[in-house]
């Protein structure tokens, strides 16, 4: 293989492997903006050389695999990340939907209760007066009507969640069954010795999508990969996936079933533990409180109002009508029953012009609820909850968005496109290409002299 | 090293921070206040509900104050009227006694004094905004109705009950004395004293010692009618004091929710500047590289 013509061939290698290393910069450079896709390098290695007697010759240069460079450590940190993150947003998100409806300190339900307080003491100095009568139960019905506006809210929120569950669970079905086919094509091509870069890009970025939505752990078995959730209910195996559905379970809500095992509450990341977290945590518990000061407010009125005599003398009646038994719904179903204003039980005797019975009812404001706590201490210590609960969320979720931002970037110094490295790699490719040309061409005027031989001196 | 050649994420992400930064700075200017959302401060957020409460009840306590304080003046310048009364009635009780009247001027004093019975009795009923004032609590009803049957000429339909209003947290003062207390006390019952020396003028026996006991109805009631003064001094007081109480909780509810307008201004311009900054950095991001220099 030695000789000009072993020249030429050494030459053509260069040419072929200088012309596949510029279409792989050209792939690089195509796909710089493409979502997940990993920047490929020419493996080359020169060519296994040739024993001619006591000299060993090089054959050239050849081309071994095309390679995508990718930290598969890194994409597991990353997909972990992406499943706190979004798992944090969705909360935050949700958190902050919840709190504006206790954001004014000067108006809804704090305020109602200050202001209804405060029409039973207006009544104190001139207890018989009918309008100031009126203005204790205009109070009470503004109280009852934000009582059941926050119920309602909160309830309407969770039935939303309910529908963004049943699409982030499609979703993450029509993932599994992508990043399923997606892997068949991969072991065919492992298993004919190709590489299958592009294709683990895609499954790659399909499985961080779907840590967006779920918590997900990928599992190499062979040539392809399994994904579990954390709690090991398998999603993906192999090239078959396995869809998850849901149904309406305990409570009334959208319970996530596997078959039939139920995995509502053990989902860790992703928008749907999120999503079930503010569902079946924040807001219940937001909601029971609720409950607990509409029901403590409602059963102590009444008490105290009972305790009473209205205008015409008569015990006194409820205000509110009485609370469901344990609480629960209680600020959604607060009403005021008393229609009347002469029935609210301002004397304490039996006479029109007694006040003794509303320092009764105004001692509700002071007496301490099922919880220990007076009612503007309970609705205060809501607001607490609820604007804690969103600013801690808010903060872990910034900071899990930095840590995310920062394997990103870790991953895009490893598997990022750079241009300047291209261009360089390309001036490189480039003379590399125009040298093997220049060889194939000087060979090709040597070979004229051989093939020649001296013919051109006799014609001169 | 090598880097990440792709920086946009990160500027984007920059940009999107100062420019919440710029919108969380400008929401406070607006609206004046630093805690637009619990979240904002969780704590000063339950603080202003409580402050709020506070505020109200101090507001409400003032609004208590001045409709007693109508009640307390109404009732002090009835007694005042009611002592002037007793007054004239002790001076033609003194004239009466002086032993040189005709029969026919004892009984013009005589009709005199039935005079100032009736214009007591009015005094005793009188109402404030539709309720009789010394009445306890039977407040709809007049309490002291002329009736000859009893010795006083007047009988005393209302009861003892007083009523107390909160002007102040924990704070309650009585607004009322029963109209038994003030007029018809045994030892010191007004009508009583009166309709006596109606009787001891008319038969022109024991004046001295009617006019004795109608001084003394007189002296109790004087005595009666510092209830009205020193609740008109307390109910002027906790004004005063709920007046300051109220700047202080404004003062506690703008420290705990308000706006340093300076301070947000200045971050306003620094979320801006640093907007600015990003946005030039996103734009010569991607202006460069080697390939811009390939001939």
């Amino acid at each position: 293989m030695s000789g000009l013509f072993g020249s030429l061939s050494i030459a053509l290698s260069s040419l072929s492997v200088s012309q596949q290393e510029m279409a792989t910069t050209s792939n690089n450079v195509a796909n710089a903006n493409t979502t997940g896709y990993t920047r490929e390098v020419s493996d080359v290695a020169a060519g296994d050389p040739v024993e001619v007697g006591s000299l060993s010759i090089g054959t050239g240069v050849v081309l071994q695999k095309i390679e995508s460079l990718r930290d598969p450590i890194l994409q597991i940190q990353i997909n972990q990340a992406t499943q706190q993150n979004s798992s944090l947003n969705t909360t935050l998100t949700q958190l902050q939907q919840t709190q504006t409806q206790f954001a004014s300190s000067t108006s809804g339900i704090g305020a109602d209760i200050s202001n209804f307080f405060n029409s039973l003491q207006q009544l104190a100095p001139d207890p018989s007066n009918l309008e100031l009568r009126q203005g204790v139960l205009s109070a009470a019905d503004t109280l009852a009507t934000d009582f059941n506006t926050a119920a309602s809210s909160l309830q309407t929120q969770q039935s939303n969640i309910g529908q963004n569950v049943a699409e982030s669970v499609s979703q993450v079905n029509s993932l599994t069954s992508q990043i399923a086919s997606v892997d068949q094509q991969i072991s065919n091509l492992q298993s004919s010795n190709q590489n299958p870069g592009t294709l683990v890009d895609t499954q790659n970025n399909l499985i961080q999508q779907l840590s967006g939505l779920i918590d997900v752990q990928v599992i190499p078995t062979g040539d392809s990969i399994t994904l579990t959730t954390s709690n090991g209910t398998t999603l993906v195996s192999g090239s078959q996936s396995y869809a998850l559905t849901t149904q309406v379970g305990g409570g009334g809500v959208q319970h996530i079933m596997a078959g039939t095992q139920d995995i509502t509450s053990s989902l860790t990341g992703g928008s749907l533990a999120g999503l079930v977290q503010i569902r079946d945590q924040e807001i219940p518990s937001i909601g029971s409180s609720l409950d607990q000061l509409a029901a403590g407010l409602a059963t102590n009125l009444n008490t105290a109002n009972a305790a009473g005599f209205d205008l015409s003398g008569i015990a006194g009646g409820n205000i509110f009508a009485p609370p469901p038994v344990g609480g629960v719904g209680a600020a959604a179903a607060l009403t005021v029953s008393m229609t009347d204003p002469s029935k609210i039980a301002a004397s304490s005797d039996g006479t029109t012009g007694s006040n003794g019975n509303l320092a009764v009812l105004s001692a509700v404001a002071t007496q301490p609820l099922a919880n220990g706590q007076t009612p503007i201490n309970s609705y205060s210590s809501i607001v607490f909850q609820v604007g804690n609960a969103t600013s801690n969320v808010s903060a872990d979720a910034n900071s899990s968005a930095l840590i995310l931002q920062q394997l990103q970037d870790q991953n895009g110094s490893i598997s990022g496109v750079s241009l300047n490295e291209e261009a360089s790699n390309l001036i490189q490719y480039q003379s590399a290409y125009q040298a093997a040309a220049r060889v194939v061409s000087t060979v090709n005027l040597l070979l004229l002299d051989a093939v020649n031989l001296g013919m051109d001196q006799a014609e001169s | 090293m090598r880097v990440n050649p792709n920086p946009m994420p990160d500027l984007l992400a920059a940009l999107n921070q100062t420019e919440l930064e710029a919108q969380q700075a400008q929401l406070q200017i607006s609206t004046g206040k630093s805690v637009n959302e619990p979240s904002d401060n969780p704590t000063a957020a339950a603080q202003l509900v409580e402050n709020n409460d506070q505020a109200t009840f101090s507001s409400g306590y003032l609004q208590s104050l001045s409709a007693v304080q109508g009640q307390f003046s109404t009732a002090d310048s009835t007694l005042s009227s009611v002592t002037s009364a007793l007054q004239q009635a002790l001076s033609l009780g003194v004239e009466a006694g002086g032993g040189t009247l005709s029969a026919g001027d004892l009984a013009a004093i005589a009709t005199q004094l039935q005079g100032i019975q009736s214009q007591l009795v009015s005094l005793a009923n009188t109402s404030y905004q539709g309720h009789y004032i010394f009445a306890g609590t039977i407040t709809n009803t007049a309490p002291f109705v002329a009736d000859n049957a009893v010795p006083s000429g007047v009988n005393y339909v209302g009861n003892t009950g007083v009523n107390e209003v909160s002007v102040g947290s924990g704070y309650k003062i009585a607004v009322n004395v029963p109209g038994s207390q003030l007029f018809s006390a045994p030892g010191n019952d007004v009508f009583l004293a009166i309709n006596n020396l109606i009787q001891a003028v008319q038969t022109n026996t024991g004046i001295p010692a009617a006019v004795n006991a109608v001084s003394a109805a007189s002296s109790y009631l004087s005595a009666q009618r510092v209830f009205y003064g020193n609740a008109m001094e307390q109910a002027t007081s906790q004004t005063t004091y709920l007046n300051a109480a109220k700047l202080q909780l404004s003062q506690q509810q703008n420290t705990l929710g308000g706006v340093d307008m300076a301070a947000a201004a200045n971050n306003l311009a620094q979320a801006q500047t640093d907007t600015q900054a990003a946005l030039a950095a996103i734009g010569k991001t991607s202006q460069n590289s080697l390939f811009n220099y390939l001939t």
